[in-house]
């Protein structure tokens, strides 16, 4: 892996590791940079930027780096920097962290698929109160769709995209492993009313 | 014994199977399990990677149905419902602000009476008890499963009381000790399948699979045993694409535990929907008289 040069702007460092620390509820300081959560992370080789990293840039307050780089993204939510860490510090709450200030300061999401498959879950959630893989694959299809015409590779990566998801849910219709039917609950009004609460609309 | 039961989005969908699997299994062993009313979804990594409240709020909701239910314990068989209500819960226990604030929200509130269990607290009990053992008509001899547990069967983002390691956990190795089945010991029983990178960032997943499917072969696997509806279902419709990716031509049967224990009561394969793996499932079974 190459090594990155950080910057430290030291007015600005204490002001971004505060916040992500207090938003986390990770004590960044306590890394001693032993790498332990480098070496267990499954993604580390195709981000570039393992969880030690990561936590450097935000305690040098290195904003940027912090903000755009491919770990937040492809973070899988595994769990195993923070369950091995020896100061118990979780990254996968960093980074998701970092992903919810990305979203609030509109901020080009560096894997838009990701960002549209979480938006589209929950917003299968608020509508019925339960994910139904359908509508929630329609709107995260519509989303990326959007995003491959405006900005990405076109009508061919839409296509590429369409052609394996149809495989598998075909697959899934001839198994019977595809629920057709809408699950709605009965206090969907509530569940709506805490999404709304949350994404402070 | 009656306990609450929350079974969550997949297993209402993709992974039907598992939910007819764990009603008809465990009623045999004596556990009723009752499904909460009106259930919402537990917002799964989504809701944590996109709004804390949320997080917290979604499953929440269920937290305070289940408290009402007037039942003492809820089984969540699902591993990432049940670590998202895990630490709604034990976040809850300490935010008394955060508390109020959603209970303001809920029409059934937040009590902090109902114990959470996943599916293994209940099968290792049972099977240590001998209770497994006992109902287990045909032993599971030959059937060499790589239990795999995947991420959020043992590894929480959050100081959280365990009954099993989280580096190499034993809890399936029980059960299957308790079947008759030979679990084989490897390496990689806690690496991550990618969850839902399968479908939002499909070559990464698929690396992580064709690992997680190398070493099960190399140390003679002939099926993986699972508890969580994810790994289930990436392990068993990816396996054929990873493998042609990776140049790994074993395809081996991606079981849920429930399964093993189904067969070895006697239940038949259609009762317990085997006939809905993309990796077929029964040919192994029949070819070792286990069906």
């Amino acid at each position: 892996m190459p090594s990155q040069t950080l910057t430290v702007e030291t007015e600005v460092a204490g002001s971004l590791a505060q916040e992500v620390a207090e938003r986390s509820g990770q004590n960044l300081n306590a890394c001693y940079q032993c790498r332990r959560c480098a070496a267990g992370c499954p993604v580390g080789d195709d981000t570039g930027v393992t969880p030690d990293r990561l936590i450097r840039m935000v305690v040098l307050g290195d904003r940027d780096a912090a903000l755009n780089n491919l770990l937040v993204w492809k973070c899988v939510a595994c769990y195993t920097c923070g369950t091995r860490c020896p100061n118990s510090i979780h990254t996968a709450r960093i980074t998701e962290t970092l992903k919810q200030m990305i979203k609030e300061q509109h901020l080009e999401p560096m894997a838009p698929k990701v960002a549209n498959f979480h938006s589209a879950f929950l917003a299968s959630t608020s509508h019925f109160g339960r994910v139904n893989e359908m509508e929630f694959m329609a709107i995260y299809d519509f989303k990326t769709a959007v995003n491959e015409l405006t900005k990405g590779g076109g009508l061919k990566a839409i296509i590429a995209d369409l052609k394996n998801q149809m495989q598998l849910g075909q697959a899934m219709m001839k198994l019977k492993r595809f629920h057709i039917s809408i699950d709605k609950i009965k206090g969907v009004a509530e569940v709506k009313r805490l999404y709304n609460k949350a994404m402070g609309k | 014994m009656e306990i609450a039961y929350y079974p969550g989005c997949s297993l209402h969908a993709s992974t039907a199977l598992y939910d007819v699997q764990c009603k008809e299994v465990l009623g045999r062993l004596d556990v009723g399990l009752k499904e909460i009313k009106d259930w919402n979804c537990c917002g799964a990594t989504s809701a944590a990677k996109t709004n804390d409240f949320l997080a917290i709020a979604l499953p929440a909701r269920n937290l305070g149905i289940a408290d009402s239910s007037g039942y003492a314990e809820m089984m969540i068989p699902c591993a990432s419902c049940y670590s998202r209500t895990l630490i709604a819960q034990k976040t809850l226990e300490s935010d008394k602000d955060l508390r109020d604030k959603i209970n303001a929200e809920l029409s059934e509130k937040i009590q902090g009476k109902i114990k959470l269990l996943s599916i293994l607290d209940l099968l290792v009990k049972k099977s240590k008890s001998g209770e497994i053992a006992a109902k287990a008509e045909k032993k599971l001899t030959g059937l060499k499963p790589a239990c795999y547990y995947g991420c959020l069967q043992t590894r929480y983002p959050m100081d959280v009381e365990l009954s099993d390691s989280i580096e190499n956990p034993q809890g399936m190795e029980t059960v299957c000790k308790a079947l008759g089945a030979e679990a084989i010991d490897w390496g990689y029983k806690t690496d991550c399948c990618g969850a839902s990178a399968s479908v939002n960032d499909t070559d990464l997943s698929i690396k992580l699979m064709s690992n997680i499917m190398k070493d099960a072969a190399a140390r003679g696997a002939n099926c993986f045993v699972t508890t969580c509806p994810m790994c289930q279902l990436n392990m068993d419709a990816y396996q054929d694409k990873a493998g042609k990716q990776y140049g790994i031509s074993e395809r081996l049967p991606v079981y849920f535990i429930t399964e093993l224990i189904g067969v070895s009561m006697g239940i038949g394969a259609l009762e317990l929907q085997l006939d809905r793996h993309f990796v077929e499932a029964t040919g192994l079974l029949r070819g070792l008289n286990l069906l």
